[in-house]
């Protein structure tokens, strides 16, 4: 059995503290595999999400990150582990332009500008933006936009990716780039957890499946 | 506390946030200030206006208040000295009562804001457009309120993303942390413009100005409470006036 990177453990939250959107969630992410989040709009997928990275805390119940429970860790600690991929990339695009958004953050950690250079031009040519570097992320569109999110993420060499709709706005052929870059990260043991609506996506990769109905897990599947 | 006076047309507490404010920014006096932060929050409190939630949304801008405060304080060099170090003074009495006036003038037109807040937004344009302010005024009004929440979401969610990528915000040292807000300042203003620039586009496929006259089906009405309320208001602003220019009551501090 392999170590849980993540686990939750009867886990229950509400926005409202009245309606539940999760309820008695337990699930476990082993380190380096793959999981799928998939079920209906408003199920809970993307609130699960949240819940794993500590953007919200849980009402009742917990979550570990490699043991430590994500209400002890704050955003910074959790973001060094797990890299996130919002449902709306706009979320997480905070610069001018492309190169720059690759680079701000390992610079502001002391990396080598040279070495953050070489990192970035190598995703930018991997996710095919390298003809886009220095143009206003702004003007990007939503495809290209999610693929600058998943380079930013990528920068930071996380042990874990969650990625909340990573398809969304791709066309076939950067979909499968994607599916290529994220069966490299598994085979270099990585953990990544996919929350999508996308089967035939999710049919690239084998792991565990999770689905969620009303807040709850109502079926999880090995494939 | 259970609203009291909540079911007034928003044209009334349009016209004492008005009468308040207007008093506090002409009459440059400690006493009177003070008595409109109370009569402020008091009224506040009464038209079920969210104060706190107020504090808690402006609080970074209290940080800003009090700088403001202390510079003004520290560069007025009238009145007597209270503090100074070896012959250069820091602070007199004058310059600390001009920092405390400012602070109270603010907080009298923050909080006296929040009693026109108790109203619905849809209220407040429907209100403005029964002044005879044109419809795309009073809808100008109304979105710039709504985006100062966004702006400040906006804010938290830049601040969010670069923490999730590993950089715990609160732990990194003041020049460094400077150094993240003025990098995220213009993308924060660009993002701003941009989603009004994508709100007008929607604004104009829905057929906004599509035609001169537009019907509403909101319309209010003032009633014998609301002209009631908005005479006392008026008498007591001139009454304040007529007190502090006429018979100089009260008097200064200094």
């Amino acid at each position: 059995m392999l170590l849980a990177f993540i686990e939750a453990h009867d886990v229950c939250f509400a926005y409202d503290k009245k309606t539940a959107v999760i309820t008695g969630l337990d699930m476990k992410m082993a380190a380096g595999s793959f999981t799928a989040i998939m079920g209906p709009n408003g199920s809970g997928k993307t609130t699960i999400g949240k819940l794993m990275m500590g953007i919200i805390r849980p009402d009742s119940g917990k979550i570990l990150i490699e043991g430590d429970d994500t209400r002890q860790l704050d955003l910074g600690q959790t973001g060094s582990k797990i890299g996130y991929l919002f449902q709306n990339p706009e979320f997480q695009i905070f610069s001018h332009n492309l190169y720059d958004e690759l680079t701000f953050i390992p610079r502001l950690k002391g990396a080598e500008e040279k070495s953050a250079a070489l990192q970035a031009d190598r995703l930018l040519r991997l996710l095919q933006l390298e003809d886009k570097k220095d143009v206003p992320t702004f003007s990007l569109s939503y495809g290209e936009k999610q693929r600058l999110a998943i380079a930013g993420i990528l920068m930071g060499r996380p042990r874990y990716l969650i990625l909340d709709e990573p398809t969304t706005g791709l066309d076939m052929v950067r979909k499968n780039i994607l599916i290529s870059i994220l069966m490299k990260l598994l085979d270099e043991g990585t953990g990544i957890t996919v929350i999508t609506h996308d089967h035939r996506f999710v049919s690239h990769f084998s792991g565990q499946l999770l689905q969620i109905k009303e807040g709850r897990i109502i079926e999880t599947g090995i494939k | 506390m259970r609203p009291v006076l909540n079911n007034f047309d928003v044209r009334t507490k349009l016209a004492i946030v008005a009468c308040i404010s207007t008093t506090a920014v002409v009459i440059q006096n400690a006493y009177v200030l003070l008595f409109l932060l109370i009569v402020s929050i008091v009224l506040s409190a009464l038209f079920y206006g969210d104060l706190l939630k107020t504090i808690k949304a402006t609080r970074r801008l209290w940080y800003v208040f009090f700088a403001i405060v202390v510079l003004q304080s520290i560069f007025n060099r009238s009145g007597n000295a209270l503090f100074d170090i070896h012959g250069f003074t820091l602070l007199t009495d004058v310059g600390l009562l001009k920092g405390l006036e400012f602070l109270l003038r603010i907080s009298v037109i923050i909080f006296s804001a929040t009693i026109a807040a108790s109203s619905d937004h849809r209220e407040v344009v429907q209100g403005l457009v029964q002044l005879k302010i044109p419809y795309e005024i009073a809808f100008m009004v109304s979105v710039g309120i709504r985006f100062l929440p966004l702006l400040r979401s906006e804010f938290i969610d830049v601040i969010t993303a670069i923490q999730l990528r590993g950089v715990d915000i609160r732990k990194i040292p003041l020049t460094k942390r400077l150094k993240v807000y003025s990098y995220i300042f213009t993308p924060i203003i660009a993002g701003a413009v941009n989603k009004a620039r994508r709100l007008s586009t929607a604004m104009e496929t829905r057929a906004f100005r599509a035609y001169p006259e537009r019907t509403s089906y909101l319309v209010l009405k003032l009633v014998l409470k609301d002209y009631v309320v908005m005479i006392i208001t008026l008498v007591c602003t001139v009454a304040v006036f007529v007190l502090y220019y006429i018979f100089g009551f009260p008097g200064r501090i200094l």
